[in-house]
């Protein structure tokens, strides 16, 4: 790990736009992502050989962990919280190849998946129940929590972008750290923590994330069959 | 810690691509090729859950039909066994009239054969009692007794039938009455005869005499096809040729 691979740093210029190291990373690993899937996919067939069988398995125990909670809508968010858990915990994990940096080590990428969380949720939510039904619910039980819902949806916005910033960039500084005060071989158990810790955090915040997201669309419905009833 | 606005935004942008790119190359691909398998799954399950019923169904058409072609083949087998027993008494009906028929057959033919050798035995004895009579009646026969039937002869000839009795008398005048004797008969006893034979046919009768040593004892008129026999021997053969006791010569 050189030191200069540990912070973000300016690649090149397009013009007034500033390309960070993040936002190359970032390109890399889609690039890998879709040419894999690409790859993957290319021969598909009824008979499954042994990498259908694994991709397979990933996508559908993807789609069986959304359907889980949102089983009636699960096609429906299943592109944007699946690829939420695949980027992450591919970005989380590409800092254990040298001279690379987690892009999630960047406040600016992971306030990006932050926002586009926020926006999904709301996105979701007016898309299954239409605009006015789904702002009812922020008066709901009662007008007086008006404040704390919209206080709740940045705090919870915000928690998610420095949760995982946070977590990813520490690890980074301490495996930093260590190797600068105890040798070569040191960081080791550091960096196997540091692939369970790129795993949990890729899982929490997708699955927040879920949550969010069937909060926005099951709060609405849960009224209707009441109402219904 | 610090924040950059167009990584920020690029980040956003370079997301939302890699959403659409990995639902294009991966999501959708493995989505519908295991939505394939699942169809094709549920199809071969499908099917055979449909080849199962037909195949229930055909065991139960062939169970049933089994059952009904038992249920004729009984009743078959039993109207064959009436038949055969009908058909049986038939036969043996038949059978049975057959054998009366020829058991009656049998019982006239035997009975045939047996009057037959009755009458072959009747005419044996009467040809050897015949032949026994004639040795007899040979040592016996005398002139004496040629004597005794003539008187006999004259005595039953007014009794003679009718229609004898109209040969005599319808004979012409040239017709002679031929009398053969055993012995030479005198002429008393010539004239006897001539007159008991024109008192008969109520007419002189013209009369010639034989003599035939051959008839033992006794006398026969004849005139043409007409013949009376008072002879052993003509008794005899009457005696031989009689079938039964009620032939009457």
């Amino acid at each position: 790990m050189a030191s200069s691979s540990s912070f973000i740093t300016e690649v090149f210029r397009i013009g007034p736009l500033t390309i960070t190291n993040t936002v190359v990373v970032t390109w890399g690993i889609m690039l890998v992502l879709t040419a894999a899937a690409w790859a993957a996919t290319r021969h598909l067939g009824l008979s499954p050989g042994r990498w259908q069988v694994m991709v397979e398995g990933i996508v559908a125990a993807i789609e069986e962990a959304i359907r889980a909670v949102l089983p009636d809508h699960y096609r429906q968010v299943m592109p944007f919280i699946a690829t939420l858990w695949i980027f992450i915990v591919v970005a989380n994990l590409v800092s254990l190849i040298p001279g690379l940096r987690s892009p999630t080590g960047d406040l600016s990428l992971t306030a990006g998946l932050a926002i586009l969380v926020f926006l999904a949720v709301h996105w979701y939510g007016i898309r299954s129940h239409g605009l006015k039904s789904y702002l009812r619910h922020y008066l709901q039980p009662n007008p007086i929590l008006l404040p704390f819902h919209l206080i709740s949806e940045i705090t919870r916005t915000v928690a998610l972008a420095v949760r995982l910033f946070g977590n990813i960039f520490s690890l980074q500084m301490a495996a930093l750290l260590v190797l600068l005060v105890a040798g070569f071989l040191a960081p080791v158990p550091v960096l196997m923590l540091h692939i369970i810790e790129a795993l949990v955090q890729a899982y929490i915040f997708g699955m927040l994330t879920l949550i969010y997201v069937a909060g926005a669309i099951q709060s609405q419905q849960l009224k209707h069959n009441q109402k219904k009833e | 810690m610090e924040f950059d606005g167009t990584t920020f935004a690029l980040e956003i942008i370079n997301f939302l691509v890699l959403v659409w790119l990995l639902q294009h190359f991966l999501y959708k691909p493995v989505t519908t090729i295991i939505a394939q398998r699942q169809a094709g799954i549920e199809k071969a399950l499908a099917d055979a859950q449909a080849t199962r019923s037909e195949a229930d169904a055909i065991k139960r058409q062939y169970e049933n039909r089994a059952a009904e072609w038992g249920q004729e083949k009984a009743r078959a087998s039993q109207q064959m066994q009436q038949e055969i027993a009908a058909e049986r008494s038939r036969l043996m009906t038949a059978l049975q009239a057959s054998l009366d028929e020829e058991r009656n057959k049998l019982r006239a033919v035997e009975q045939r054969r047996a009057a037959e050798q009755r009458q072959r035995l009747e005419a044996a004895a009467r040809a050897e009692g015949g032949r026994f009579a004639a040795c007899l009646l040979s040592r016996l026969a005398s002139a004496e007794l040629e004597e005794r039937i003539r008187r006999l002869l004259l005595d039953e000839l007014p009794q003679l039938p009718e229609q004898q009795m109209q040969v005599l008398r319808s004979a012409g005048q040239a017709e002679e009455v031929k009398i053969t004797s055993a012995y030479a008969l005198d002429e008393a006893q010539r004239a006897g005869l001539v007159a008991a034979l024109d008192r008969l046919a109520q007419k002189p009768v013209a009369c010639t005499f034989e003599q035939d040593p051959e008839l033992m004892a006794g006398l026969r008129l004849s005139l043409g096809p007409w013949m009376l026999r008072a002879s052993l021997l003509d008794e005899l053969k009457f005696f031989a040729e009689a079938d039964h006791a009620g032939t009457k010569r």
